[in-house]
């Protein structure tokens, strides 16, 4: 069993380790896309400027807490999409009939998937997000709890962008609504969860999964609540024990493309 | 000019026959109206305040009719297409028609525009009057003029998207660049308006495209009068002579550096 699990980690850091080298053959484009993806995203501080300009704080949050906001969405949004890019375009891959390449193969079919493909520009994410929260100075303590809510945070808006493009096997046209849904939490994130009350903020936290992954864990940060802690670690891991559930039972339904093509 | 029409009218149809395809992106837009209405109502403390000399209500419907123009638009034939199109070498195809390409793209694309951005807009007036009510002392015969503005502004916004795309003769991929320039459109024009920076910054936003692209079009929506829409339109009759030169020269050296395998 644990040299099953070793194996299947060692398969997915080489195909990571593949996708990022086969990027970086051009450097210069490989490194315009990422310093440009940074610098893009630096761009919304403006934001943040005028509007504390206006008001001392958004939602009970000033500078330093719309940083870590931020750093914590661009750094989660960033690594999910180094490791885990291709869930983003499960419903492409399922409408299509594309998965037949990977029912072949003699490993986790959906581990197989989701490490296929990288997206070099989220590299720039994840460097400009950590960047931010290291300029926040969270303290050792608070940096390591941001490098875990990175981590919860990738696997939370992944078993999403899963549980969101599994829905495929059983719908069509679900690819734009899982693309809608998933920037929807980006766009939600980044502001701050103080401006919703009432069902929008019930819905932000348990449903539509923002809360979980970004408001709770900035929260954490700046005041530690271990309660909080946990029901972030425990929605992680639910959520991404449904979306595998609904993964598998989705691809019973699977119909093949018919598609001719080959993994190298 | 009749092969342009021609043009336009076959993309038009083409478009018109999935335009229930359009409707699947309005949850995108649904979700940042919905985050802007919940801001703006937090930023706005007292009934009947003023921010940078807007209420509540002119703020949130100046934002609704920028998210609109960005969402309605949708620029993909100007961006990305173009660039595909000379990084993989299909205007070889494309440049032997008997038409100039730039105008060939911008007729497309206003083909594409005119079925996407009307639904847009209609979906925008039905949110704006039930979450924010209507927009008080709107002047319904105003309206030909704001539609020349917003028409003006879509297209100039076309021309610096293909002016970027157009650097494809020379870099292999211009994406970084687009993202940035819709980034600064984004955050100094859809987001707030103009009068909203300090008072120095803005003479020099004036200058820049967000003036004619997108705070235009949305102020005299919002806050109409005579002598803003006729400052507007001279500066976007400007801003498209210089950067309808400034794609022709660009076209010009570009497509004298295409070089093409054959395949």
């Amino acid at each position: 069993m644990l040299t099953a699990v070793k194996n299947q980690i060692r398969v997915c850091s080489l195909s990571v380790k593949y996708n990022i080298m086969r990027e970086m053959v051009n450097k210069v484009t490989f490194l315009t896309n990422v310093g440009f993806m940074a610098l893009n995203n630096a761009t919304f501080l403006v934001q943040w400027m005028i509007l504390l300009r206006l008001r001392g704080d958004v939602g009970g949050y000033a500078m330093r807490e719309i940083m870590l906001l931020w750093g914590l969405m661009a750094a989660s949004y960033g690594l999910s999409h180094i490791l885990f890019a291709r869930a983003f375009s499960l419903s492409e891959l399922i409408i299509k009939g594309k998965l037949d390449a990977y029912l072949v193969q003699p490993k986790n079919v959906l581990v197989s998937v989701l490490t296929s493909s990288t997206d070099v520009s989220a590299i720039g994410d994840f460097l400009y997000g950590t960047v931010l929260v290291c300029a926040c100075k969270p303290g050792m303590g608070g940096f390591f709890l941001f490098l875990l809510f990175v981590v919860t945070g990738a696997v939370i808006f992944t078993a999403f962008a899963v549980l969101m493009g599994s829905l495929s096997f059983w719908f069509v046209r679900m690819d734009m609504l899982q693309n809608q849904i998933v920037m929807g939490i980006v766009s939600f994130g980044t502001y701050p969860d103080g401006i919703f009350k009432g069902v929008s903020r019930f819905l932000l936290y348990f449903i539509i999964p923002v809360g979980m992954a970004v408001w709770h864990p900035v929260h954490v940060i700046v005041g530690f609540d271990a309660g909080m802690l946990l029901t972030v670690l425990g929605y992680a891991a639910l959520l991404a024990g449904i979306s595998v559930t609904v993964f598998y039972r989705g691809l019973r339904r699977y119909a093949s493309g018919n598609l001719m093509g080959a993994r190298v | 000019m009749r092969k342009y029409a021609v043009i336009y009218s076959s993309v038009l149809m083409e478009n018109l026959q999935y335009a229930a395809n359009v409707a699947l992106g309005f949850f995108g837009y649904f979700v940042f109206i919905f985050i802007f209405i919940k801001l703006w109502g937090y930023m706005y403390r007292t009934p009947g305040e003023l921010i940078a000399g807007y209420t509540k209500e002119q703020m949130i419907w100046y934002v609704m009719m920028t998210e609109m123009l960005f969402f309605g638009s949708g620029a993909a034939s100007v961006a990305g297409e173009v660039a595909g199109d000379i990084r993989g070498g299909n205007i070889v195809y494309l440049l032997n028609k008997p038409y100039h390409y730039t105008l060939y793209v911008l007729t497309k694309y206003t083909g594409e525009w005119s079925v996407r951005l009307p639904m847009y807009a209609a979906l925008a007036v039905v949110i704006g009057v039930v979450m924010v009510g209507p927009l008080p002392r709107f002047p319904l015969a105003a309206v030909p003029a704001m539609a020349l503005c917003v028409v003006l502004g879509l297209t100039i916004n076309a021309v610096f998207k293909l002016c970027i795309s157009l650097f494809s003769f020379w870099i292999e991929d211009t994406t970084p660049f687009q993202w940035l320039y819709n980034k600064l459109i984004v955050v100094l024009g859809i987001l707030f308006p103009v009068e909203i920076f300090p008072q120095k910054l803005q003479p020099l936003l004036k200058m820049t495209p967000i003036y004619t692209v997108c705070y235009g079009p949305a102020k005299l929506i919002v806050d109409f009068s005579p002598e803003k829409c006729v400052e507007i339109l001279a500066a976007q009759g400007v801003y498209l002579a210089v950067g309808c030169g400034l794609m022709f020269l660009i076209y010009g050296k570009g497509v004298k550096k295409l070089y093409v395998n054959g395949g």
